[in-house]
């Protein structure tokens, strides 16, 4: 009885012996004294490679099955597709363009708009066409493409910087927009009936928080990309948020361009003047109050 | 087909770096780039082992994969090789690589970088055979010349195995037998169960 129980005393001893050891060589960077060559070859290339397993492979697995491609071709077929049946079932809204006009836009909000809207466009298309480089049999066309994603992106940090500050009171979330939600800003029908919202009603909001600190995300990850300035796992991560923060970012842009081109007549003019039909005004951004001083007074022929 | 394969003896490799320097001097890399470069474990401690690492040329190569313009191929003998005027230098095939083989050289434009160079097995590119611009893009071509790769083929202590994987195993296999003995020899934990 005695002898069975010293056997069990040392058995349970050297697993927990063994036990400290593999954790131990676990946590060290260093190679351990293995016995034998296979096992030695084992943890060598753990060392070698560090955990690739992790981030490395969930890397290879999504951008080796070009799950990043579809997913980007798939969000720029559907949005236009939907939106051209918006087009077609719904129409656009049209606005008296002849009354007072008001001022919604200063020059410096228009000035750093028109840099954004610039910049945004290249890195979109630039990155799209990155993205599906292999159609273009990559080579210079896509270096090429490349290069300019790296300059809009240059030029869009300080413009996006000052979207920020400029328009983030106006942008924080308010009780009327969940009301705006609920009629989806009133796109799906033609009724001219006040919509509740401000300054900037809940689908501007909701552009303005996914493009720029979202916009931000993708400056920083970029940076991390453009010059590897991080530990290679780091990197890892940061290519896949910059692939997946993308296609957010194309899917609302996408959306912005709709609305602004198509959706709203006129308003590519407002953006260039500053100025949006008071109809407009008292429509789509009812509880938007305005100081008299932004009036612009109708011309009379 | 014979599938070509490198094998570092990390009980023979010395740390001398001769195959660093060879690699780099024979192919004309550029300043930072480096095709191969030698690990030490436990340096300065006893059982110290260095290992001499490059691409692997892997069987599923996860950079060929990853490639958003697919300039990465695999020859049929096993050799992954980069097209440089197709290559975009994204840098994917860095970022998914396990050994870290990809490099890139510094480009003139907003710093981004040039197209990948890597290991080539000595294999030259898909320019012409023996050209000028093969030689100039990928350095030399010596497996088409039907020698072995320079780094395996300078190994002062013959560390460093390239070629058929079939040879180099079997070249590896003896070697272990020869030498194995006491806690090397094969199958020494199971019979014994000590270390």
């Amino acid at each position: 009885m005695q002898s069975f129980f010293k056997q069990v005393v040392l058995s349970v001893s050297a697993l927990f012996g063994l036990l400290a050891f593999g954790a131990m060589s676990a946590g060290a960077v260093t190679a351990t004294q293995t016995s034998s060559v296979s096992a030695y070859f084992g943890e060598l290339i753990g060392i070698i490679t560090g955990d690739w397993q992790k981030y490395g492979g969930l890397f290879t697995y999504l951008q080796g099955n070009e799950y990043f491609m579809y997913v980007f071709l798939g969000i720029i077929t559907i949005i236009p597709v939907i939106f051209a049946l918006h087009l077609a079932i719904v129409g656009a809204k049209h606005f008296d363009h002849g009354g007072n006009q008001i001022l919604f836009f200063p020059l410096f909000a228009r000035i750093i708009h028109f840099i954004a809207a610039a910049s945004f466009s290249a890195l979109t298309i630039t990155g799209l066409l990155i993205v599906t480089g292999h159609f273009f049999g990559g080579g210079p066309f896509i270096r090429l493409a490349r290069y300019i994603h790296i300059f809009a992106a240059i030029t869009a940090t300080p413009a996006v910087l000052c979207m920020l500050i400029i328009w983030f009171k106006d942008m924080l979330p308010a009780l009327c927009d969940i009301k705006w939600i609920f009629i989806l800003g009133g796109y799906l029908s033609k009724k001219k009936v006040p919509i509740p919202a401000k300054k900037f009603n809940a689908g501007q909001k909701m552009w303005y928080w996914c493009a720029i600190p979202g916009g931000l995300l993708m400056l920083a990850t970029g940076y991390i990309i453009w010059g590897f300035g991080a530990q290679l796992d780091y990197v890892r991560i940061a290519v896949m948020v910059h692939n997946v923060l993308g296609m957010i970012i194309v899917a609302f842009f996408l959306t912005h361009c709709y609305m602004s081109i198509f959706a709203i007549a006129g308003s590519l003019e407002s953006m260039k003047t500053g100025y949006k039909p008071e109809e407009e005004v008292h429509i789509l951004h009812s509880l938007h109050k305005y100081k008299p001083s932004d009036i612009k007074p109708a011309k009379h022929h | 087909m014979a599938r070509l394969k490198f094998l570092c003896d990390v009980n023979r490799c010395i740390d001398c770096s001769g195959c660093v320097v060879a690699c780099k001097e024979g192919h004309h890399v550029p300043v930072g780039v480096n095709r191969r470069r030698v690990i030490t474990l436990d340096q300065g401690k006893p059982g110290e082992k260095s290992i001499s690492v490059s691409c692997m040329h892997c069987a599923d190569a996860p950079c060929m994969a990853v490639c958003p313009v697919d300039a990465i191929y695999q020859r049929e003998d096993g050799v992954v090789l980069v097209n440089k005027k197709t290559c975009i230098g994204c840098g994917y095939c860095f970022m998914a690589c396990p050994f870290g083989a990809p490099q890139f050289p510094k480009g003139a434009v907003f710093g981004a970088r040039g197209a990948m160079d890597k290991c080539t097995f000595c294999a030259g590119g898909p320019e012409e055979t023996f050209s000028e611009e093969e030689k100039h893009l990928y350095g030399q071509n010596r497996i088409a010349e039907g020698k072995p790769p320079l780094c395996a083929g300078m190994c002062a202590t013959k560390a460093l195995l390239a070629g058929d994987a079939d040879i180099v195993a079997d070249v590896y296999r003896e070697r272990v037998f020869q030498r194995g003995s006491g806690a090397n020899a094969w199958g020494w934990e199971k019979a014994y169960n000590e270390k």
